[in-house]
């Protein structure tokens, strides 16, 4: 039996009487392109917080390629990288500073770090900003950054907060080109975001949360199969649509008329 | 439209109704912030802690006032206008170097947030000056204003409306200035190439100072000045007090002292020209409100070249993750103007706080085995934010700390090593100004001020490091003025601060006091080693004390405000 990259049993966190993440469960192969989705509020960052060592779970335990992990498995903190919701950058840093301070942090030699921030800057379109500090980049150059930080030491497991978010198509198109080549090497990802599109055209399997409790787990057919049948009225070969059956799950509450804004022009 | 404050096209003044409706809206938004503040223990501290600061610098500040008033008493009842000059331009001096030197009672709140509104001009100036007017520079020097006053008016009861006026006007003339100069090092200090040139200055003015003091020494030493010199620095005092009358301090005093001698029309003449004052420094503030106001934004990158030098330097070699932090804390420190300001602005303190060792005899005497003690001890003072909050610096980077696999232990270590080499380096300097100042003092006690370094170092670093896991602020590298800060922090390390230089000054006094001085550097090397102990004591349970603050930590330092 194939060990998965990343294995969460029960996993809660509670912030007072709040209840972020309800008893979570779920189980993500390697090699996979997960995508764990989720309306605003629903719990994905309390999730991949916890699951990279940024929050303690209230319950619950994590498994990543098979070991326990805690905020203090240093060995295993080697083989993931992050793209946390704050990005973790040092503002006052320039962009090859930052990138061999973090290759330095992950234990890289100085020839491989060196190597790897000239090779990262300039797949990321970041070498001629080698001088400009971190805190004058745009939010969607802070964003490739942070990301060429989480990779510089060859994750195995890759967790990434909304990678996309700002970042310009032409960009996206690269960032999304070398992610599915660490696929294809072996790597597993992730991901949280927004953008539907951007999952379906990405991910193999997919888990939704909602108020805490994933409601939905599955590759996106086994999860398109399961809606179709559960919707009345579906013609026979109409496929659906992620965001079809994104909203299917979590609901989009039949509100649309009672949240119209009689003042709003 | 219905159920707006004040329909559009109406002028949106300072005082229109839109404007307080804002007010009402901001004061409201500060009380529940207030408030809110105080559910969490720390928040309570914090108003602890700023109560007690807000009481310690009420008192210095009734002290002051108090010598003001008797000051001014002395004189208006003496007849001796001339020297009223000089007691306003004492006030005038300590109101513009107090905030250099003491943080404020509130939190600042930065108005740059308010520019979405639709907010006037008027009302983002008024409001500039409203937020921080509860400031230890306007709290103290408004006190040493009423207490003129209350000496002119036991005095010469018959000045007391005269003397309010010039007191009032010249109340306004500081506040403002304080705020215009302010605005104007944050607006310099914005850029890299202003910043360099701003910092260029203040270490030419620090070297300068330096440079003066073989000149003052030399006076010293040949106190003989002949009658010529004598007559040429007569005529220099003549002429720097004939320019001085015409500058805010000097007519203050000016309308005060001709409202004394019944000269109505001059005294009047000397208030408007203060009032002038008052309007020009107000449009100076204003230029730089203005800028703000229109959203300038300062890049600190230079321009950009077609070709960039593909640098690989790396200041530390070795790829461990100590040479990593401690290359990463120079690299920031080199471009945080508030870190720089903070480790040499006590530089400059040492060598005028020298001069009170400087009386004739004092410098040879018991006195010189504290000298080099005490200074060193206020160059620490230049250090409390580097170990008290050595985690305010890495904002968002703080993520960076807890996802690497280097253990946070590893982190406060390379810290507290690069923050030691650095004062190493503003110890030496320190020592440098002393023994060209005051002249080396005795062996022994310069053995006991080492052993006594080797004691307050660790317990330093100790303590730092526990404060800045548990009370970290955000720092803004930025700015100097206007920061956020920790007052509960800054009070409890002080105490720490002060109960160590009180070991220090108390085991030296003592022991020079049955004149077995050397005495001191055993006392101090015991004490050493126990507070090193301590230290790898804390640096053990780092990791322990990371974990269990990690969401506090994050949420201070990586949340937006």
């Amino acid at each position: 039996m194939e060990i998965a990259a990343i294995q969460t049993h029960g996993l809660t966190r509670r912030f007072g009487d709040l209840t972020a993440v309800d008893d979570v469960t779920f189980s993500v192969a390697q090699d996979q392109f997960f995508g764990f989705l989720g309306p605003n509020g629903a719990g994905k960052s309390t999730t991949i917080k916890m699951l990279t060592g940024l929050l303690e779970p209230s319950a619950g335990s994590i498994e990543i390629l098979g070991q326990p992990f805690t905020a203090g498995s240093l060995d295993l903190k080697r083989q993931i990288g992050v793209v946390p919701e704050g990005m973790a950058l040092f503002g006052r840093l320039t962009a090859p500073e930052y990138l061999r301070f973090v290759g330095r942090m992950y234990g890289l030699d100085r020839q491989t770090t060196n190597q790897r921030t000239d090779e990262l800057l300039d797949f990321m379109q970041l070498s001629n900003e080698t001088r400009k500090l971190v805190t004058d980049f745009s939010h969607g150059m802070q964003k490739k950054l942070a990301l060429a930080a989480a990779v510089i030491h060859g994750p195995k497991v890759l967790f990434l907060d909304e990678p996309f978010e700002g970042v310009d198509a032409i960009a996206a198109g690269m960032l999304k080109s070398m992610l599915q080549r660490m696929i294809s090497r072996g790597a597993t990802i992730f991901l949280t975001t927004h953008v539907l599109e951007i999952v379906e055209r990405l991910c193999s399997h997919v888990a939704i949360i909602s108020k805490g409790r994933l409601v939905a787990n599955g590759s996106i057919e086994e999860l398109r199969t399961g809606v179709a049948s559960s919707l009345p009225g579906l013609e026979a070969g109409q496929r659906l649509t992620l965001e079809e059956i994104f909203l299917s799950i979590v609901g989009a509450g039949g509100q649309e008329a009672a949240q119209e804004l009689s003042w709003l022009a | 439209m219905a159920g707006v404050a004040q329909p559009a096209g109406l002028p949106a003044g300072p005082f229109s109704p839109l404007a307080r409706s804002q007010y009402a809206a901001l004061t409201s938004m500060r009380w529940s912030m207030f408030r809110n503040s105080l559910r969490t223990t720390r928040g309570a501290i914090e108003l602890g802690a700023r109560s007690i600061a807000f009481a310690f610098y009420l008192l210095i500040g009734l002290g002051l006032a108090a010598g003001f008033g008797g000051g001014t008493y002395a004189i208006a009842a003496s007849g001796k206008w001339e020297i009223l000059s000089a007691l306003f331009w004492a006030l005038f001096v300590m109101w513009q170097v107090v905030p250099v030197t003491l943080a404020s009672f509130q939190e600042h709140f930065d108005l740059g947030g308010l520019l979405r509104f639709p907010v006037s001009f008027g009302a983002f100036f008024l409001l500039h000056l409203i937020f921080g007017l509860v400031d230890a520079s306007t709290v103290m020097g408004g006190l040493c204003c009423i207490g003129i006053w209350i000496g002119m008016l036991f005095a010469r009861p018959d000045l007391y409306a005269w003397a309010a006026l010039a007191l009032v006007i010249f109340a306004a003339f500081n506040i403002l200035l304080v705020r215009a100069i302010s605005a104007w090092i944050d607006r310099w200090l914005a850029q890299r190439r202003t910043r360099e040139i701003v910092g260029a200055l203040f270490f030419a003015v620090l070297l300068s100072v330096q440079l003066l003091n073989p000149a003052y020494w030399s006076s010293q030493k040949h106190p003989h000045v002949s009658a010529r010199t004598r007559a040429a620095g007569l005529r220099w005092l003549e002429k720097a007090n004939s320019v001085q009358r015409w500058l805010p301090p000097g007519l203050a005093a000016l309308e005060v002292e001709r409202s004394g001698g019944r000269r109505t029309v001059a005294a009047i003449e000397s208030a408007s020209l203060l009032g002038i004052y008052v309007l020009g420094v107000g449009a100076v503030l204003g230029m730089r409100l203005g800028g703000e106001y229109r959203g300038e934004n300062f890049g600190e990158a230079p321009a950009r070249r077609k070709v960039e030098p593909r640098t690989r330097s790396w200041l530390l070699d070795g790829s461990g993750p100590i040479a990593a932090v401690m290359e990463k804390e120079a690299r920031v420190l080199t471009r945080a103007m508030p870190l720089i300001y903070a480790l040499a602005a006590p530089l400059l303190m040492v060598f005028v706080l020298s001069g009170l060792f400087i009386k004739r005899g004092v410098a040879q005497g018991p006195a010189n085995s504290f000298s080099l003690l005490v200074s060193l001890a206020y160059a620490l003072v230049g250090f409390t934010q580097l170990f008290y909050n050595n985690l305010g610096p890495e904002g968002p980077g703080i993520q960076m700390l807890f996802l690497c696999p280097t253990p946070m232990r590893t982190v406060m270590l390379a810290k507290s090593l690069f923050h030691t080499l650095l004062f190493f380096v503003d110890a030496v300097l320190v020592c440098i100004i002393t023994s060209l100042r005051i002249g080396w003092p005795v062996p022994a006690a310069i053995a006991a001020t080492i052993a006594w370094l080797l004691f307050a170092l660790p317990v330093h670093l100790a303590a730092g490091n526990v404060f800045s896991l548990n009370m970290p602020y955000r720092m803004n590298l930025g700015r100097i003025t206007r920061q956020r800060g920790s007052q509960a922090s800054a009070l409890f390390s002080m105490l720490i601060q002060l109960g160590v230089l009180g070991i220090g000054t108390g085991i030296v006094a003592a022991c020079s006091y049955f004149h077995r001085l050397w005495l001191a550097v055993p006392v101090f090397l015991v004490l050493a080693l126990a507070a090193f102990i301590a230290w790898m004591r804390v640096l053990s349970s780092v990791d322990g004390m990371a974990a269990r603050r990690r969401e506090s930590l994050l949420a201070t330092l990586v949340r937006t405000d």
